[in-house]
């Protein structure tokens, strides 16, 4: 990892260079529908973006996974069905100011879509993506990305994360993609102090976070294993609708449904489209039979997945502890509060109920 | 606070109820709370910022509700017109649920942010609000302080700017909104009135409605959805709550209701022995059509 200084007005060119180039920037924006709230928009200029001030509603994952998007057009012709593939090439995209939360979100989901198959799309959009992000210091009493090993100055799955300093920023330059980003932007000589000033604005975030949950131990993954069938997944959900929009909010759930749908009598297309295992359809089975009856079992599977088999089995936690779910549950359920009360009972339990 | 804890633990420990539905202070502001221990009401609390209508819990397909048994639960007048539409339709009986009603006098638009209930902070759905003193209950709890809400005139700006565009105006605004949506189908789901075992949505044999999120299918989508609310939704603006994209979808639902309300003389009220004009049929009916 290299560092270099760019000063706000390097940034400014940097995006102008960008979008001269037709490459798209997408970064931090005010809703269009209430000026408190941001999302991760498209910008022309540096000066439309809006810098750390809060957590975007939504995280960036739409524009590696989009909501719905066309995996194959199919026609019936005299000769058959002819068959177009969606070119799985993307254009050049640079994400820019994303919270670390986000940017490793993506990371996370690249162990799932590279494991039993390469998902040619995800990879086609993550290869043409740059993602520079922003030294988090809008952390609010729902974040805990610490505690799920992450961080508000996480590297992981940025390609340059920016640290504010006097003057202007300290670009911790992580990947090649960061450094073909940065090639002669700024400074490669780093003013006396900037360093020690970013470690320290660094630490300063960490301990925020850390004051709202205590990192996750890794044996809490075995613990929840084992306690599938403990009674507290009969109460822990009951306000939750099973509405499922934590889901379209999170930066790591990444289910989809795959629907071949008519645009006429001859032709159609085959989409991608996400979907979430919060609602009861996601399991039903054609016979009408579904093996997740209730919200308690379809929660369950939401916390199981997160923090305990995908650690099992691709070694990271499924969650990037954004805070997001909560924030947006119309029923009020809490996630790190729900974590919190878990690794107290695995604490408590080690073994588990005794049912 | 006390009268409603003090009841809670009477039909709990009496076995009238298995479970009360209530609010309670949670981590982050007012959430909804289930009672099943008379030891544990303690924690019950209604205040202006009690803005989530529990009768959605009674909702059939709340499953994990209702394996807990007969539950009580605590409602806003305008709450209960949502037990009054599920008893209305069918979905529950009267007696299968105990109504606790609560005097009240307005909520927060955004009750994430405590304070006075000015036109600016209270929710738009308190505004004109003729239920303050239910009338559908089985106890009532009347309180002190509960003043008649004052009116924020968001709602009304906004229903006044809508009515003022023409056809195709309003059919571009509300194209606009209906583009953000995913298709996730949380508005359906967080509704006290979206009760349906299938949804048209998930007709597949013919398919009604695309599952992706294009224009024509997130347009079908929402209108359909609205037009099925059409005199039963009671403006409780949890599908706006629960919207992940931010539509605004509870001002659809009131444009509608507002307008049934004009060509029907029918709100969706308290009484669940008054029939809904859409779920009625009467061989005198004015309308040739269905007649």
């Amino acid at each position: 990892m290299t560092q270099r200084f760019l000063s706000h007005a390097d940034l400014t060119a940097l995006v102008a260079e960008l979008v001269a180039a037709k490459t798209r920037v997408i970064a931090p924006v005010r809703a269009k529908d209430d000026p408190e709230q941001l999302d991760y928009s498209p910008i022309q200029k540096l000066e439309e973006a809006t810098f750390g001030t809060r957590l975007p509603r939504r995280s960036m994952k739409e524009f590696f996974l989009p909501v719905t998007e066309v995996l194959l057009r199919y026609q019936q012709t005299k000769e058959g069905v002819e068959i177009k593939a969606t070119p799985t090439e993307a254009p050049p995209i640079v994400i820019f100011s994303a919270t670390p939360c986000d940017a490793s979100g993506l990371d996370v989901v690249d162990k799932v879509m590279s494991w039993d198959y390469q998902d040619e799309l995800w990879f086609g959009r993550r290869k043409a993506a740059t993602v520079v992000s922003f030294l988090c210091t809008a952390m609010d009493a729902v974040c805990f990305c610490t505690a799920v090993g992450l961080g508000p100055d996480s590297i992981q799955g940025s390609d340059v994360l920016l640290v504010p300093v006097e003057g202007g920023y300290l670009a911790n330059v992580i990947t090649p993609k960061g450094e073909a980003l940065l090639k002669g932007k700024g400074k490669a000589e780093v003013p006396a102090g900037a360093e020690a000033s970013a470690a320290a604005a660094q630490g300063e975030a960490r301990k925020k976070v850390e004051a709202n949950l205590p990192k996750i131990p890794a044996e809490f993954a075995s613990w929840l294993a084992k306690n599938f069938d403990h009674p507290l997944w009969k109460t822990i959900s009951l306000r939750c609708h099973g509405c499922g929009a934590c889901a379209s909010v999170c930066p790591t759930c990444h289910c989809f449904d795959i629907v071949d749908e008519h645009d006429s009598s001859t032709e159609g297309a085959r989409r991608r489209n996400w979907d979430s295992c919060q609602t009861s359809k996601f399991t039903l089975h054609a016979s009408g039979h579904n093996p997740r009856g209730s919200q308690n079992e379809r929660f369950r599977q939401r916390i199981q997945h997160k923090f305990s088999i995908y650690p099992t089995k691709f070694g990271e936690i499924l969650c990037t502890g954004c805070g997001r779910c909560a924030r947006t549950c119309p029923g009020g359920m809490d996630l790190p509060t729900i974590i919190g009360e878990l690794m107290t009972l695995a604490k408590t339990q080690p073994e588990g109920s005794s049912l | 606070m006390k009268e409603l804890q003090d009841l809670a633990r009477k039909l709990l420990s009496e076995g009238t109820v298995k479970v009360v539905i209530g609010y309670e202070e949670g981590p982050r502001g007012a959430r909804a709370a289930f009672i099943t221990d008379p030891e544990q009401a303690d924690p019950l609390i209604f205040d202006t910022r009690c803005v989530q209508n529990l009768a959605a819990y009674l909702n059939p397909r709340r499953k994990q509700i209702a394996t807990l048994g007969k539950p009580a639960v605590v409602v806003k007048g305008c709450d209960a017109r949502s037990v009054a539409g599920l008893i209305r339709e069918n979905q529950i009986a009267r007696d299968s649920v105990v109504i606790i009603a609560m005097q009240c006098g307005g909520v927060l638009e955004n009750p994430d942010v405590a304070g006075e209930l000015t036109s600016e902070a209270v929710s738009t759905r308190c505004g004109g609000c003729d239920v303050c003193e239910p009338k559908l209950f089985d106890h009532y709890i009347k309180s002190a302080t509960a003043k008649t809400p004052p009116v924020n005139p968001k709602r009304t700006e906004q229903l006044a700017a809508l009515a003022k565009m023409t056809p195709t105006e309003r059919w571009n605004f509300w194209s606009e909104e209906f583009s953000r949506c995913i298709r996730c189908h949380a508005c359906r789901e967080a509704c006290p009135m979206c009760f349906c075992v299938q949804c048209t949505a998930e007709k597949g044999t013919p398919l009604w409605i695309d599952a992706a999120a294009t224009p024509r299918a997130n347009r079908a989508w929402q209108t359909m959805r609205v037009l099925h609310q059409a005199g039963r939704c009671v403006d409780c603006l949890e599908c706006e709550r629960a919207c992940p994209e931010h539509i605004p979808l509870g001002l659809l639902a009131r444009y509608v209701a507002d307008s049934v309300e004009r060509r029907f003389e029918y709100k969706a009220g308290d009484d669940p022995s008054v029939p809904a004009p859409m779920g009625i049929y009467r061989t005198d009916d004015d309308e040739e059509l269905i007649r």
